[in-house]
This record gives structure tokens, sequence and C-alpha cells, in this order.
């Protein structure tokens, strides 16, 4: 009885959890004019509408190169990092380690302020798109060094030991021996630099340059006035989407995420 | 030896850029934020020359933004208490289980944060707001005859944070049951120990690390949330996170801002060491 009544529990907090998202994507085919329960009909008629619209499309594009540029300098600095950290900190490992968290132990708003002002300060100000890829890179890092941290844990020294007592230089142990190793983790990292850099908020909405827009900031300045389910349409692309990118990468590159 | 100071130092090119990153544009820019909250506001221009305690004087004076303060810190605590209380069982169900779904509901949890926040607070608007779906079902079922507040309240904000930061309060609490060794369950179990013991009496106290870390983490988070309690809150409600928010991006008061931003800080951080002292010491006595 009392099992059963667990179990219960359990799955209208799933459903909690899933709620939201569900909504969101049900919403996008709604054929009314306004975002009604139940929905008028089902149609693609916000897809359409969205599929218009330029200013969507634009904010789009702007994401995916943001996060490529993000992700590929994310990857390259966090997995150097998580090689110092594993295989040469000694005594440094938890600074190293709690210095490279930080950007996600602190608050995201909080880091957000705190660069708006350090770039005036310095008299970069916001009128390039440096400040926000470098707020991003910042907010991506730990999401890199934890996770290729985590493969180099299970990585055993003595493989670059024995590719250099056969010759091999640095750059090309690294490349035929540790990168190949290590790879699950470097991609899970990679993974969620993208993702995380395709949504996060609040670092882009302050330190945006005018004229400039992401999908989430996008979005978001279309809900304060707007409440068509063109909105939802745009959302449950952005869903599709990520799951497609967590799906390619997991059954063609393999992957291994950790995350805490 | 030689060599090896050589190696110590090349190895130490691998953890520059990181590094450099982290202080120029972590470290200094947060010690910016502390040197703004001292500066004078300006005329025009987001601060003037010169510095002052006038900023901390205006928070303290004003109690507008000390109820603010208040209200906020009252979210985030009844946010943690509530992810903890649908956290801890989805946790233990989700360590423990064995069944075949174990994989998906794994994926569940993790769902929410692979969907932007914008997104998720959308969904939530979609659900609470007046022509929402909970309306909507009521309205039709004849339970009420006009919408009942769900959005533009505090009620509505908590509801949404909680489920943003759910996860945030699952996955530590889930990793901390996983490290305790089943066989004490099943000792405790031969001893007679009913379900409600074992959990009170071994699952809780061995898992208080976790729970302690995922209760600080959604305590945090929620305080220093913006997108959600501004889309679900309006301009009916705010917290002091969209408040600072506005007060930098809309009006430019830099220094004011800075200085209510880190009282809410400084606020959020006494608490969670109390926090953490209170919960260490009440389970090192029992």
């Amino acid at each position: 009885m009392s099992k059963t009544f667990f179990t219960i529990f359990c799955l209208l907090i799933y459903i909690f959890l899933l709620a939201p998202i569900v909504v969101v994507v049900l919403a996008s085919f709604n054929a009314g004019a306004f975002l009604t329960f139940p929905p008028q009909g089902l149609s693609f008629r916000w897809y359409v509408v969205f599929f218009h619209n330029e200013v969507f499309w634009r904010a789009i594009k702007t994401s995916f190169w943001i996060a490529g540029v993000t992700t590929v300098i994310s990857c390259i600095i966090g997995t150097m990092a998580a090689i110092y950290h594993v295989q040469f900190a000694g005594k440094l490992k938890e600074t190293v380690r709690v210095a490279m968290m930080a950007p996600l132990l602190l608050p995201e708003v909080l880091t957000a302020i705190a660069l708006l002002f350090f770039v005036y300060t310095i008299g970069i100000g916001t009128q390039t798109v440096l400040p926000m890829i470098i707020g991003h890179v910042l907010i991506t890092l730990p999401f890199v060094f934890i996770n290729v941290s985590a493969s180099l844990e299970t990585y055993d020294v003595s493989w670059t030991m024995a590719a250099r007592s056969l010759g091999a230089g640095p750059f090309t142990r690294f490349r035929r021996i540790m990168l190949p190793l290590i790879k699950p983790g470097v991609i899970g990292g990679a993974l969620f630099a993208f993702i995380i850099s395709f949504d996060v908020f609040t670092i882009s909405f302050m330190l945006k340059s005018v004229g400039m827009s992401t999908l989430p900031l996008q979005l978001y300045d279309y809900l304060r006035t707007n409440f068509t389910p063109e909105a939802a349409a745009v959302s449950s692309l952005s869903v599709f989407l990520t799951l497609v990118v967590v799906v390619v990468t997991e059954k063609f590159l393999g992957l291994k995420i950790h995350r805490f | 030896m030689n060599a090896r100071a050589t190696k110590k130092r090349a190895s130490l090119l691998l953890i520059a850029p990181a590094g450099l990153l982290i202080f120029f544009f972590l470290v200094l820019p947060y010690l910016t934020i502390v040197v703004m909250s001292f500066r004078v506001p300006g005329d025009g221009t987001p601060y003037a020359p010169g510095f002052t305690t006038g900023n901390y004087l205006h928070f303290f004076s004003d109690s507008f933004f000390l109820v603010q303060t208040f209200n906020t810190l009252m979210i985030g605590a009844v946010c943690t208490l509530v992810c903890l209380l649908l956290g801890f069982p989805v946790a233990w169900q989700l360590a423990r289980g064995n069944s075949r779904w174990r994989g998906i509901a794994y994926g569940i949890v993790l769902s929410p944060l692979l969907v932007g926040i914008v997104i998720r607070s959308y969904g939530w608007t979609i659900i609470l707001g007046n022509n929402g779906m909970i309306n909507r079902t009521l309205i039709s079922m004849g339970l009420v005859d006009r919408p009942v507040g769900l959005m533009y309240n505090t009620l509505g904000i908590v509801i949404a944070l909680s489920h943003v930061f759910l996860p945030f309060m699952i996955l530590p609490i889930m990793s901390a049951i996983q490290g305790i060794d089943p066989s004490l369950e099943s000792a405790a179990r031969s001893l007679g120990a009913s379900r409600a013991t074992i959990i009170r009496r071994i699952i809780l106290p061995l898992s208080m690390p976790g729970i302690q870390a995922g209760c600080i983490l959604t305590f945090v988070l929620s305080l220093s949330a913006y997108v959600t309690p501004a889309l679900i809150g309006g301009s009916k409600v705010k917290t002091m996170a969209v408040t600072v928010v506005d007060t930098l991006v809309d009006t430019f008061q830099w220094p004011f801002g800075s200085a209510l931003a880190l009282m809410l800080a400084v606020t959020g951080a006494v608490i969670v060491v109390i926090f953490a002292r209170l919960t260490r010491m009440k389970w090192k006595v029992a």
C-alpha cells in the first residue's frame, strides 16, 4: 500500500518535471490566435509564421555561431586546464578545481553584472561581441573541465611514458595517445558547453551589443509583449534541435556525461 | 632536477589560458562590483568620480528594499523546502531502484537542464496564466467562475522556481544515497526496523552531505534567478534579482544597483553559512 503511494508520488513529480516542456510543444500546434487550452485544433500555422519571421532566424544564426565559437575555445582551454589539474597540479589540485568550478558556483546574475562593469571600466565596452563570448566561455568552462577531468582520472600516465620512450614528442603523444582515450569526456564537455551557451540568458542579456540578439534574448523580448503561439513554435524547434544534438552525439561519437 | 623544473614550468602553460581568463574576467570583475558600490551616483552617466557610503545608507533607510530583500530570501527558503520534499523521494528511487524505467527516469530529471530557462519559464506561463491550462480546466469544470491567481504573484514564482531548480536538489542527494552501503539497510530490516525508521535513522543522516549541497545550491540559485521571476512575476511582484537588473539596465544606477546586489549576496551567504553550521551540528548530536 505505502509502496504504491510512494510510486505514484514519484510519478507525479516526473510529470511536474516534464510538464512545462510538454506544454510548450503542445501549444505550438495550436490553431488559434492565442495560447489557449484545450488547443483549438491542430495546425502548423505558427511554424509557418515563424519560418517567415526574419528576426527569429537571425537570432538562431547568432546563437549557433556564438555557441560554436564558445565551444571551441572552452574545449581547448578547459581540456588543457583539466590535464594540468589531474597530472601536474600536485598540492594545488584542490585550488585549481575550485577556481575552475567557480563560474558554475557563483550566481550567474552577479557574474553578468561584474563582467558588464569590468568591460566598461577597462574601456572595451559592449560595442563588439567580445564581452559576450568571454562570458559564455567563462560559464561553459566548468562543464568541459569537470567532464575531461573525470575521464582523465582513469587515464594511465604510463601510456604517455611508453609513447615517449618510443620517441613521440608531446603533441604526438597528446594527439595519438591521450586524446583518443579521453575523447568521451571531451565530447561530453563540448556537448554541454554548446547547449549551455545556446541557452544561457542572463550573461547574454547584460553583455549583448546593441542590435544583437541570441535566440533566448529574442524569445524573452517577444514574450514580454506577445502571447501568440509563435513563441511556442520557436521554443519547440529549440528543444528539438537540442534533442537532435544529444542523440546524434550519443549515437556517433559515444558519450559519457559527468555533471556533478 | 633541472629537467624536472623545466617540465614543471612547461606544465604551467596548460593552466595559463584558463587561469588568466578566470583571474581577469571573474576575480577582477567581482572586485569591480565592490568598488562600484561605493561610487557616487552619476547624473546622466552610470557613475561620477569620488567615493561614498551613500548607496548602502540608501538601502538601509528605504524599507521598500529591506522588505523586498526579506521576501526574496523567503521565496528562496520556500523553494528550497519544496525542492527537498519533492526531490528526496525521487533521489531515493533513482539511487535504489533497479527497474528498467530507471534510465528514462534519470533522463526526465536531467531534461530541464537541457532546455533553456526562458523556454521553461514560458511553459509555466502557459500552465499558470489567467487564460492558462489550469484556470481553463477549473472554469470548464465549473469549480471556479473567474481565474485563480496563479501567476503575477509569489505563488507562481515559487512553483516555477521549484521546477527550475529541482534537478539541482535531486542529483547531489542521489549520489549521496548511492554512496550508502545497501547492506546497512538490510541489516536494519533484519533487526526489525520499519521502512520509516530506516529512512529516518540511516538514509537521512548518511545522505546529509548531499542534502546540504542540494539545499545550498537550490537556495543560492533561486535567490539569484532572474528570468523566471521576471516572466512569472511580471511587473507586479519583483524579487531582488529583478530589481537589481532593472536598476542597472533600465535606470542606469550602477553604484546603487551594485550595493543592492552585494547586500543580497551577503545576506544569502550569511544564511548559507548558518545553515551549514546548524545541519552539521544537529547530525553530529544525533
